[in-house]
Formats: C-alpha cells, sequence, structure tokens
C-alpha cells in the first residue's frame, strides 16, 4: 500500500479532529507533497466547519411542558407504589407479630392441636388484606396526582 | 488546513447537585435539567429519527427512562453521555421497529423531500444544503456526525453513546464525511450545469 492510499482515509478523520498527535502529523507531511490529498482535506475541514453551523431545528414550544408533565406523572406513580410496597411491608409484619402474640392465648386454650391450620388462617387473610390495602392506596395516589 | 474544533465550552450541561438532588427525585432538579438539555436533545433525537413527531415523543420518553434509571448513573461519568445513550437507545428500539429506515451503515435514504431540497436551493444556504444532503444518510452516520459537530463529543464519547467499538466509530465517521463530500461536490457540479 503506497503512502497516499494509507494517507487518503485518515483525512476525513483528520477533518473531524479526531486523530491523535502522530495521525495528524502523518497527513501533514503527506498533504504537503501531495496536492490532491491536501484539495481533498480542504473540502472536508470547510464541511467539518459547516456542521458545526448546521441550523438547529427548533423544539416545539410546549416540549418542556409536556415532558415535565409526563415525568412528573412517573414519579408520582413511582411514589405511590413505593408508598403501597412500604405498607404491605408493614402490615405484613403486624400480621406476623400478631400472630406470635397470639401463640401463647391460643396454645393456653387449646393445647396447641391444629397449630398449622392456626397459623395459616391467622396469616394468610392479614397478607391478602395487607395486599390489597396496598394495591387500592398505590392506585388512589395516582388517581389524586392525575387529578392534581 | 485541518480542522480546528469549534468551542462547545457553552453547550449547557447538568450541575453536580442538582444530579444529586435528581436522584432524589427533585422535580425543581429535575425541570432545570430537562431544560438545560432541551435543544441539544431534541436537535440530536431530530438529526437521528427525522421525523419531528418521533423526535418529541422520544424526547419525552428518554426523560422517562433517565428518572426510572438514575439510580444506576455512576456520577464520576460524563452525564450528557449517559443521557445521550438512553436516548440512542430509545431511538434505535424506535428505528428498528420502523419500516423503510435503515441501520445498516451503508444505507442511505432518499433525502426528504423535493419542497426541502427546492427551499434550500432558493436560499442557497450552504449549511442548509448540508442539512439536508446529512439528512439523506443512514442513521449511524447521521448520529456520529451530530454527536462530533453538534454535540463536540470525542471518540471515546461517541463509542460510549452508541455502545460501538472505537473503530467502527472511526470508520462511520470517515464514511459518513466523504458520502458528505462526495455528494456536495455532485450537488454543487450539477447546479453549475444548470
Amino acid at each position: 500500500m503506497t503512502p497516499h492510499e494509507t494517507i487518503r482515509p485518515m483525512l476525513a478523520l483528520s477533518a473531524a479532529g479526531l486523530l491523535d498527535a502522530a495521525g495528524e502529523r502523518r497527513v501533514r507531511e503527506h498533504v504537503h507533497e501531495c496536492a490532491e490529498c491536501a484539495a481533498a482535506l480542504d473540502e472536508l475541514a470547510a464541511l467539518s466547519a459547516d456542521l458545526c453551523r448546521l441550523p438547529a431545528p427548533m423544539a416545539p414550544p410546549d416540549l418542556l411542558a409536556r415532558a415535565e408533565a409526563r415525568v412528573a406523572e412517573e414519579l408520582a406513580a413511582q411514589g405511590g407504589l413505593r408508598q403501597g410496597a412500604t405498607l404491605a411491608v408493614c402490615a405484613g409484619l403486624f400480621a406476623w407479630v400478631a400472630t406470635l402474640a397470639t401463640w401463647g392465648l391460643y396454645r393456653f386454650l387449646t393445647g396447641g392441636a391444629g397449630w398449622l391450620a392456626w397459623l395459616v388462617l391467622t396469616t394468610v387473610p392479614a397478607y391478602m388484606a395487607a395486599g390489597a390495602v396496598a394495591v387500592m392506596f398505590a392506585s388512589r395516589r395516582r388517581l389524586e396526582r392525575s387529578l392534581l | 488546513m485541518i480542522y480546528q474544533a469549534a468551542s462547545f465550552e457553552d453547550l449547557p450541561v447538568a450541575e453536580p447537585d442538582e444530579i444529586a438532588r435528581l436522584r432524589h427525585r427533585d422535580s425543581a432538579a429535575l425541570a432545570g435539567v430537562v431544560g438545560r438539555y432541551q435543544h441539544r436533545l431534541y436537535r440530536y433525537l431530530r438529526r437521528l429519527v427525522r421525523d419531528p413527531a418521533a423526535a418529541d415523543d422520544l424526547f419525552q420518553q428518554t426523560w422517562l427512562n433517565v428518572v426510572r434509571e438514575i439510580y444506576r448513573y455512576d456520577s464520576r461519568r460524563s452525564f450528557d453521555t449517559w443521557l445521550f445513550a438512553i436516548a440512542h437507545n430509545a431511538a434505535m428500539d424506535r428505528l428498528r421497529r420502523k419500516t423503510g429506515e435503515s441501520l445498516e451503515e451503508s444505507g442511505c435514504q432518499p433525502i426528504a423531500a423535493e419542497p426541502d431540497a427546492l427551499s434550500a436551493a432558493i436560499t442557497s444556504q450552504r449549511t442548509a444544503i448540508l442539512a439536508l444532503e446529512m439528512a439523506g444518510l443512514s442513521a449511524p452516520y447521521r448520529e456520529v456526525l451530530t454527536l462530533r459537530f453538534e454535540e463536540g463529543m470525542k471518540l471515546e464519547e461517541i463509542a460510549e453513546v452508541t455502545r460501538a467499538p472505537l473503530s467502527t466509530v472511526k470508520s462511520r465517521v470517515q464514511r459518513a464525511l466523504e458520502t458528505l463530500r462526495e455528494r456536495m461536490t455532485a450537488r454543487y457540479r450539477k447546479e453549475d450545469l444548470l
């Protein structure tokens, strides 16, 4: 491959300011001797300068407001879900604490017979109720935010 | 003559404390950041997808993704690069779904419409014609050109945004510029003959 063929693909990168110092030096040395590459580099450099001055497309005037509104909605939804999840965790913990707290009483009254059924009957409804409350809370928060 | 990179110091960027507040979902910080990047992000998306309605929608989608993913942002890295990478992903998803848009580097679409070409020629503005020719390039070429020349990004930053190897970015910049040069030369030669 001749020096001309090697340098030729580097001209565009030089024009774009993307060559390292060694590459730039090679290009400069070559264009000093090669009129064809010098002309090509001039054209590419002018093109690069023009690309920095392209007319920018104008954003619609209400774009900012619409984007902010959409993001605010998302933030509100995230907030609602977080609060709902927190509530569900708290309700679940409460169910466990209530179950453990009443275990002594249950054992005193029944002698501990059928403890598995008792455990399921006391915890599952509590968890279901906690989940339902959390979902309802999150939905209500989302509705409230959308009405603002 | 070697191209002298334009000064991009006046490009609006996010302040570090704004980003920290954004992490805590501060709506004022969010409004500030969205406003700061409004024109830059919209311009990038318009260059990439060309359609104003699609760019509008992608602009909003990008900020939604920013809010969803802000916890993943590493503050030691550039927020600009992270933001544009999110916009790039959203735009690429859309372009892949859209028929007729080539994501191949060699793919060149017919340029927008004759009225635009006519108006550009009437105004005789080289940059307007150049914008029109750039719009006719394939999406990967348009993208590297706008990131380099309008956003002033370095090679490594462009590679990070586009998730492409450095060698690919270099070859895209090179081919995009050479294609544009050929087209501009052909256009001016044709006009000279008229």
